[in-house]
């Protein structure tokens, strides 16, 4: 039989054809591959997972440091005391034009400030290292690094996502695989579950639980904030429905064809059929629709940070810096754009992984040109 | 078709009543109240206002009560804007919220089929691609994002467009073309998505190819054979797509200041405004179910496939 | 001879760009056809068969298709030269198709009467009242019983054997002069195949029409046709009258084939014949006779050149190296 020989170099045929039988995981990474847009997406999201989590070892600024002399300075290159100096002579400027047109008292005490203010960098300029420092992306309104606010930011927006899909998908696969293997009094109960909890809008119920718990953000539990665990129960209650019909509806499908029933016919358990033969087949489609429903995550919890409703201070999420970003955006655009486009790309390149491993792993697809 | 109406639409009954009960009981449970924010009132005066509004009564009977009220049509007053019933707040934001959200699904309807049509006709060419990058792009920005950069943008930067308000105030119509625009994107893009991918997958089917054999002339091809069964997803894709905009519009009337129920419902869940809130959960549960229902009836009128006893 | 020939076919190439590869499905076919004749092509499933019929309708989806050369001459004009509106006229007017799968092969959102309708208000300029009369006579030509009440139907409310009635009504609808059936019976019931067969042999006597039979079975093949084309990995093997086809095959697959074939009259005991092996994967062929590997009676020029088409007798053809100058 030189068609099965083991040995690839032997794996010719009679044409001189190249005959090596492919697995479908093997043919769904070649398909990848030569998706570039998939490709690129898939490098960008292992970048940003990490810089993001591997944030402690890298060289940036603390998130938490405030640098009120910094406060609200744009993206440069150069150190931060020079950028704040020519931004105090630059108002003080302003400042003594204004007071010489209209002669305005009220004005000197913001002269006096801004006098002081340019004393004390100049002063401290070559003493104090803070004034070395390099904002490449800028500062918020409390002189804190924009890069690191946006990197921070990121951990906890990606945690969500992953700890989110991981729970989501548990649950959605578990209840699914069952309702679906099961059929009968279990599969009408949580279909009808399923359908209740989808015509409920589930995101101003959250809405209204993130509002009820608001004020307990102080508590915590096992050193996480009450308030995180919340949302995320919260988000992830709901997110796993979609999954579990998926699962049921694969399940359905597949337990009624031929190679289940040759299974069973060999005195295969319920047990060996739903792990053996029946999960690995849908997991194709799971972790097609998790890579699409990772990025919703996190859509969801920013939703909520922007509302004011989600992660609170200390810590912060890309929705909370969009949210903070929105506050001075006339006067310091940097401060929105910046967190919203490492969020955009983020989501962009989930977006681009999802759809080329749906082309790569869907089957209905394979044939296709 | 009328049986399957009439069930279809009291099937809605009990899901509204499962979402009164537990909106209800999830608001009263969770620690602080309507008052608790406030200056620290004697206690008497808090008594007196407990009393008024029957809240020193068991949590059962304050269900009751409410849920009789409601029977009546009668959402009762707002515990913090004290001169306004919950129906008046509610009359006079709804018309304002569902004037945004149509716009928004019509202008995402009809641009997304547009380009999913062109897209899919054009396939691998670049109106495709260019396409089809907006498309993702708008599927990728949350509308919380594209909304300040585009109010960054035409508003306060090109100053062509207002920043915030709606049609009563002084900028008029123009005041509706950015919240439109921003709620209306990620629906755009993805019916966009969906219409492209659904054609392409009619056109290489076999009774496409039967319709070329035929002879007829691709236009006949495509809009008499290829697009009502091409359409099919988009509109189950609508009730999605409508609950979506009811939770989006909550975000982009925030971010414009439109005085919408979006608006009232944030503010209310804040101040833990219980009737107003509980107002609000009616309101958009009755529209959202309605449009579910609407979705599943003109789905029914599509596909000749689908037979309801 | 030749004044009655109304189809064609010289040297027709079809190729698919794949990612594997250049697919060669349709790889130099050249056949006639005559007025009011029945011809066969035979092959297993991927021998190209079906891809040569759509080619001449110019069907095939480009791309990843493309008509790489040849030419279909009908009644001496060449389709693959026409502008779109000339091929338009001939599609589902002069020469019309049913396909293999009745199931899908009718619109699922139109009512069967806006099917059969729009191809007569195209091609014979009828008004819509007109042509609905002449549908409902079509469809009871074609067997369907009540058709006034089972017109205004959709095709999800007719059973298999009964779409392929429609599809048959409506290809016969404009009096075709060549119709293509691309195995119209393989998804049917074994006593509908029949019942479907006997219609299309009937109706196309009646009607004069010229039928191309595509089908993988033999035996549909001996009832009706006049000549036939056996196909194997692109190319036609061996070409001729029927029955003398039957009675000596010359090409070792075509021989394989008919041995095949279950048979009443062979003693009881005797073990059906098969051919050995799997036909290639066309991808990437090299220059060869593609047939060798499964050939009992192959020599070592035959894993080197494709054998030339040899004529063996009065309108027969065979491409083997067994005849002709290779002998």
């Amino acid at each position: 039989m030189p068609l099965l020989s083991k040995n690839k170099a032997e794996a010719v045929n009679e044409f001189n054809q190249y005959v090596k039988p492919v697995s479908l995981w093997a043919d769904a990474w070649k398909r990848l591959k030569k998706n570039k847009m998939a490709v690129v997406g898939m490098w960008i999201v292992g970048l940003y997972l990490a810089v993001t989590f591997g944030a402690a070892f890298l060289p940036f600024y603390s998130y938490t440091d405030q640098e009120l002399l910094h406060a609200n300075l744009p993206p440069s290159t150069r150190p931060a005391g020079r950028v704040a100096v020519e931004r105090l002579e630059s108002r003080r400027g302003e400042l003594l034009v204004a007071m010489q047109a209209s002669n305005r008292e009220d004005l000197k005490r913001d002269l006096d400030r801004v006098n002081e203010d340019l004393d004390r960098v100049r002063f401290e300029l070559d003493r104090d290292p803070v004034h070395k420092r390099v904002y490449l992306l800028g500062t918020d309104y409390l002189g804190r690094d924009m890069l690191a606010r946006t990197v921070y930011g990121g951990q906890i927006s990606l945690l969500i996502g992953i700890v989110g899909t991981i729970t989501a998908g548990l649950i959605g696969i578990v209840l699914g695989a069952i309702g679906g293997y099961a059929g009968g009094w279990a599969d009408n109960l949580l279909s009808r579950f399923v359908d209740i909890m989808y015509s409920l809008p589930y995101m101003l119920v959250v809405i209204i639980i993130m509002s009820m718990f608001k004020d307990s953000s102080n508590a915590t539990v096992l050193g996480i904030p009450l308030n995180i665990i919340i949302l995320f129960f919260a988000i992830a209650l709901v997110s796993w429905l979609t999954m579990s019909r998926i699962v049921r509806g694969q399940i359905i499908s597949l337990k009624n064809s031929e190679f289940v029933e040759a299974a069973r016919s060999m005195g295969a358990g319920p047990g060996r059929i739903v792990f053996r033969h029946l999960l690995p087949n849908t997991v194709g489609i799971i972790i097609v629709y998790s890579t699409l429903q990772f990025p919703s995550f996190i859509m969801n919890e920013s939703f909520l940070s922007f509302l004011g409703l989600g992660v609170s201070a200390p810590y912060a999420s890309w929705g909370t810096l969009v949210s903070e970003g929105v506050q001075g955006m006339q006067l310091y655009p940097w401060r929105l754009v910046v967190p919203a486009t490492a969020m955009t790309i983020f989501l962009f390149a989930m977006n681009f992984l999802g759809d080329g491993l749906r082309d790569a792993l869907d089957p209905q697809s394979k044939n296709r040109s | 078709m009328s049986r399957f109406i009439v069930r279809r639409l009291l099937s809605i009954i009990p899901t509204l009543f499962i979402v009164v009960t537990l909106s209800f009981f999830l608001i009263r449970l969770a620690p602080g109240g309507p008052f608790s924010r406030e200056k620290k009132l004697p206690p008497e005066v808090l008594q007196n206002i407990m009393r008024k509004y029957h809240m020193d009564e068991p949590l059962l009977n304050q269900y009751f009560r409410y849920i009789g009220d409601v029977l009546r049509f009668d959402l009762g007053p707002s515990f913090r804007n004290k001169d306004h019933s919950v129906n008046e707040l509610i009359g006079k934001a709804f018309p304002v919220s569902l004037h945004l959200g149509s716009m928004a699904l019509a202008v995402a309807l009809f641009l997304g089929l547009s380009v999913g049509v062109i897209s899919a006709l054009n396939q691998n060419k670049w109106p495709d691609y260019s396409a089809m990058s907006v498309a993702v792009l708008g599927i990728s920005i949350p509308l919380f994002v594209i909304g300040p950069l585009l109010m960054l943008l035409f508003a306060l930067r090109l100053k062509w467009l207002p920043t915030s308000g709606w049609i009563s105030s002084r900028a008029g119509w123009a005041t509706v073309i950015l919240p439109t625009m921003t709620l209306m994107f990620p629906y755009f893009a993805y019916i966009a998505r969906l219409s492209r991918g659904s054609i392409i997958e009619v056109v290489r089917s076999d009774y496409i190819r039967t319709a070329r054999a035929k002879g007829l002339k691709e236009s006949v091809v495509i809009w008499k054979h290829v697009l009502k069964g091409a359409l099919l997803p988009v509109v189950t894709y609508l009730g999605p797509a409508f609950s979506g905009i009811v939770v989006g519009s909550v975000v982009v009337e925030q971010i414009f200041v439109v005085p919408g129920i979006g608006r009232i419902f944030v503010q209310s869940a804040l101040n833990r405004d219980y009737t107003v809130i509980m107002g609000d959960v009616i309101v958009y549960s009755i529209i959202l179910m309605g449009a579910n229902f609407l979705v599943d009836v003109l789905y029914s009128m599509l596909d000749p496939r689908i037979a309801y006893k | 001879m030749t004044d009655d020939v109304i189809l064609q076919v010289k040297d027709l190439k079809t190729y698919f760009k794949l990612d594997e590869g250049l697919l060669k499905a349709v790889d130099g076919v050249s056949f006639e056809l005559r007025k009011g004749e029945t011809l066969g092509i035979v092959g297993e499933s991927g021998s190209g068969k079906s891809v040569t019929n759509l080619a001449l309708m110019r069907l095939v989806p480009v791309p990843p298709g493309r008509i790489a050369g040849g030419e279909v001459l009908f009644n001496g004009k060449d389709i693959l030269k026409m502008s779109d509106a000339e091929i338009r006229e001939v599609r589902g007017n002069k020469i019309s198709m049913i396909f293999q799968d009745p199931m899908t092969s009718l619109n699922p959102f139109l009512r069967v009467s806006t099917q059969l309708i729009e191809t007569l208000v195209l091609h014979q300029g009828l008004d819509k009242k007109a042509a609905k009369e002449k549908a409902i006579e079509m469809l009871k030509l074609a067997g369907i019983p009540a058709p006034e009440k089972r017109i205004d139907q959709y095709p999800h409310q007719f059973s298999g054997g009964m779409r392929q009635r429609v599809m048959i009504a409506m290809a016969l609808s404009c009096n075709p002069e060549i119709l293509i059936a691309d195995e119209p019976t393989t998804a049917l019931d074994v006593t509908i195949q029949a019942q479907i067969l006997e219609l299309i042999n009937e109706l196309s006597e009646r009607l004069g029409t010229a039928v191309i039979l595509i089908t993988h079975s033999l035996g549909v093949v001996a009832g009706m046709c006049d000549n036939i084309c056996v196909m194997y990995a692109g190319r036609i093997v061996e070409k001729g009258n029927a029955d003398e086809i039957f009675a000596d095959p010359k090409h070792p697959y075509t021989q394989g084939l008919i041995k095949s074939v279950p048979r009443l009259d062979r003693e009881n005991k005797q073990r059906l014949y098969s051919i050995p092996g799997q036909p290639p994967n066309v991808i990437n062929l090299p220059d060869c006779c593609p047939f060798f590997p499964r050939c009992e009676r192959a020599m070592d020029i035959c894993k080197s050149k494709y054998p030339p088409v040899s004529a063996v007798g009065k309108g027969r053809s065979v491409a083997c190296w067994l005849y002709g100058e290779g002998k």
